[in-house]
């Protein structure tokens, strides 16, 4: 009997010094590194450093709390994440765009954490419409988000006035194909340099800039359980662009180092990447040896009918296991979810557009740099209908619209396999 | 003499027992990191197995026998012709005839000429098959894939070789200078492959890259060599030259280090120095390292991944996509773990043809 009553004291104890032991968040996100981002949230520049620095503040301020920030990079991410899951070690929390979600969720890898936001305080009635779709798979939600993303102009202004494409102060967009033709040919007249750069060789901004012009078509490249890629739409949405190469105007042999590279040296009058990198150009800038003097953002032009631009979202995700089997530690990993949402205006400095309606009616947003330029991106904003295969889809586009920009394979032979290998996707 | 024949069997016993002792560590790891995961490879590759769903639910993987593998290798309407890829099957059909030839006249290697007729008999046989009328592969980029990473090897293994080679003969020298060149080469290998990858792809950058800077100097235009179809694949072999050259000079210079030097002096008499020597004293005198060589870069380079990885993510076009990347991509970005396992075996497979082949080799030398 009394070595039960000492064993029970013992497990007493033990158990009182698990309460008191902070639990371990281990967090996984891309962004990329920041060493010493700090804990000042408001000073910080650029992706990794802003969001490093919230988790830093996270770690500091929420009580009991301890986060690791687990190493992974943009490329693998997901990979990573997967293999994770597989070794049955996920991340206990973790950032998950709009468009992977439906492929974890679909298994039930994530936790539908709907039920338990009001226990961190986040009221959903201050999500936009846009962020609320994107974190819904089903009739759950299973994600909180943190962004808004899309493609935008990034425009070279100087340039641009050489060429004489400014108008009140800002860059006169093309509105057709032709058009942006013509305002290549005059950029190339007048200034000697190229009109536009964007990545076509390595990550898809190409196959993101094609997808654009083929909504503004009013098209997709799937519908259901049928591929759709070799349209009339698509190839106008291909030739737009091939028609900058084949003059001169653009180099799709730049890769998205090389293209950024191009756009700060003043190279070229346009680049077409997201808006993430609005707050580190703006930084740029003001640097001397940065050829980039006067800076621009605006929406994506419409070419065809309708407006549209591509755009995703960031969101945070929490495995579905660790409500199962841990709630105290799921718990913790929502506070953390909160935190960040919390901070939402800080990660807009990045250039990301808010998910938060009262954040994006503040001034305090309405003022951040260049912010007024793209206020109507949101509104314009799509993308392909939600599949599990998404980034198998888009490798598949990224392929072969490189086969035609950088192999010079015929746009409707490139477009014909294209389609085939999505209808594969799609049929199995 | 009785009482030896007595002991004999204890002591073979004891004798076994130590062996065993000393093996145990060696089997236990080999059975558990290599000969288990092999196993369970084969098993995978005969499931359709989602790397997801089935770390959600163990029963969410299904019995497909052997349809990854056709998948993977064959397709609708396939025909076979002996023209189908008639620069590379009638080459492959003229050293078959031609080892087939020399071999009757009796005037080289046996086992060498039998390889080569075996080797250009399949590949004329293999590349006889393609889609016919209507028909298709199932996969359309397993066989580039196969075919892009053969390419690598015959430009990798070959490339570092001679390089290797050129580079032990100019530092096979006892001074201190040689001792610091040997290190320097040397030290490219101890890099990781992201290191190296993000050294060339800063040098191959034709905004800010070496090269260009160069090019530009002479009134070039700069190359863009990771997104140009002629130069991508290029580019990760002149990489993968310079990151694995340090252990085949280490090879090389042990190998010439064992020429004796009275062969030399003897050679010098008979007025043949430098390029001649090398010609025909360190060349003939290398060949079992050269051989060794040349099999262990065959089955490094098959396994080449973080190169076209990291350098040119398998573009331009799939110019570089290269087995493993595929065998990456399919496991984890498409979460295809069957699919990807069944590739896996077809590399084991070409794997082993060298490993058997260095194998054979090495016995003949012994003999």
């Amino acid at each position: 009997m009394k070595r039960i009553a000492l064993g029970l004291a013992l497990a007493a104890g033990m158990a009182t010094n698990v309460a008191a032991a902070p639990i371990t968040i281990n967090l996984a996100r891309f962004f990329g590194a920041c060493e010493n981002a700090g804990t000042d949230t408001h000073t910080t520049v650029g992706e990794a450093c802003i969001i490093q620095s919230i988790i830093n503040a996270a770690n500091e301020k929420i009580p009991g709390v301890k986060i690791n920030t687990l190493p992974t990079d943009w490329g693998n991410y997901y990979d990573h994440i997967k293999a994770m899951f597989a070794a049955s070690n996920p991340p206990d929390i973790f950032v998950i765009h709009r468009s992977a979600l439906p492929e974890f969720a679909s298994i039930g890898a994530l936790a539908d954490v709907g039920p338990d936001l009001k226990s961190v305080g986040i009221d959903t009635s201050d999500w936009t419409a846009g962020a609320k779709k994107a974190v819904t798979y089903g009739k759950h939600i299973y994600a909180v988000p943190m962004d808004f993303h899309a493609n935008l102009w990034h425009v070279n202004m100087d340039i641009m006035k050489k060429a004489g494409l400014v108008k009140d102060g800002k860059p006169i967009l093309p509105h057709s194909p032709a058009e942006l033709l013509a305002q290549a040919k005059q950029v190339k007249e007048k200034t000697g340099k190229d009109y536009l750069a964007a990545d076509f060789s390595q990550f898809p901004i190409g196959v993101r800039l094609v997808l654009s012009l083929i909504w503004q078509q009013n098209s997709n490249i799937f519908n259901g359980h049928k591929a759709t890629i070799d349209t009339p739409q698509a190839l106008n949405a291909v030739e737009a662009i091939t028609q900058l190469f084949k003059g001169g105007y653009a180099d799709p042999k730049l890769n998205y180092a090389d293209s950024q590279q191009a756009f700060l040296n003043g190279k070229a009058a346009v680049l077409v990447n997201g808006d993430w990198v609005v707050g580190d150009f703006t930084n740029q800038v003001k640097k001397p040896d940065v050829a980039l003097k006067h800076y621009y953002v605006s929406t994506f032009p419409q070419l065809f009918q309708s407006p549209a631009t591509w755009a995703d979202n960031h969101t945070w995700a929490i495995p579905a296991s660790l409500k199962k089997h841990d709630p105290k530690k799921y718990h913790a990993a929502l506070e953390v979810a909160a935190f960040i949402y919390n901070h939402n205006l800080d990660w807009a400095r990045t250039g990301h557009m808010s998910v938060r309606k009262s954040v994006l009616n503040s001034s305090a947003y309405k003022a951040l740099p260049h912010r007024s330029e793209y206020i109507d991106t949101p509104s314009i904003a799509k993308d392909v209908p939600r599949t599990v295969h998404y980034n198998k889809i888009q490798d598949v586009l990224n392929r072969n619209l490189q086969s035609i920009w950088l192999t010079g394979k015929d746009p409707k032979k490139a477009l014909a396999e294209a389609q085939s290998e999505v209808q594969d996707i799609l049929d199995q | 003499m009785s009482g030896t024949i007595r002991h004999r069997p204890r002591r073979r016993i004891a004798d076994r027992h130590v062996a065993w002792v000393f093996l145990t560590p060696f089997l236990i790891v080999y059975v558990a990191f290599l000969v288990y995961p092999f196993f369970k490879g084969l098993w995978i590759s005969l499931h359709h197995w989602n790397l997801l769903a089935v770390a959600m639910n163990p029963d969410a993987a299904k019995w497909v026998g052997l349809r990854n593998y056709t998948h993977l290798m064959w397709g609708r309407g396939i025909v076979w012709g002996p023209l189908s890829h008639p620069l590379v099957q009638l080459f492959a059909l003229a050293v078959a005839v031609g080892a087939g030839l020399l071999h009757r006249a009796g005037r080289t290697n046996r086992s060498f000429m039998i390889t080569l007729i075996v080797a250009g008999a399949l590949v004329f046989f293999l590349l006889g098959f393609t889609p016919g009328e209507g028909g298709r592969w199932f996969d359309r980029r397993f066989w580039p894939t196969v075919g892009n990473t053969i390419l690598f090897v015959a430009l990798a293994a070959p490339g570092t070789t001679i390089a290797a080679l050129l580079l032990a003969a100019a530092l096979n020298r006892e001074t201190k200078m040689m001792a610091v060149f040997r290190s320097i080469f040397f030290l490219s290998q101890v890099l990781s492959v992201t290191v190296v990858t993000l050294i060339w792809q800063i040098m191959f950058s034709p905004t800010q890259g070496l090269i260009a800077n160069v090019t530009r100097i002479f009134g070039g235009s700069p190359i863009s060599w990771l997104t140009d179809e002629r130069f991508a694949m290029i580019a990760i072999v002149i990489t993968t030259i310079w990151w694995s050259l340090g252990i085949a000079m280490i090879l090389f210079l042990a190998g010439m280090q064992d020429i004796s030097a009275e062969i030399y002096e003897a050679a010098a008499l008979d007025n043949a120095r430098g390029w001649k020597a090398f010609w025909y004293i360190t060349l003939p005198n290398l060949k079992r390292t050269i051989t060794l060589v040349v099999v262990l870069q065959i089955i490094l380079h098959f396994q080449v991944f973080g190169q076209s990885h990291l350098m040119t993510q398998g573009g331009p076009d799939d110019r570089t996509q290269v087995l493993v990347r595929y065998i990456y991509q399919t496991a984890f970005r498409d979460s295809e773990i069957g699919r990807a396992a069944a590739m896996a075996m077809f590399l084991f497979v070409i794997m082993a043809v060298f490993s058997a082949l260095q194998f054979f080799i090495a016995r003949e030398g012994e003999e």
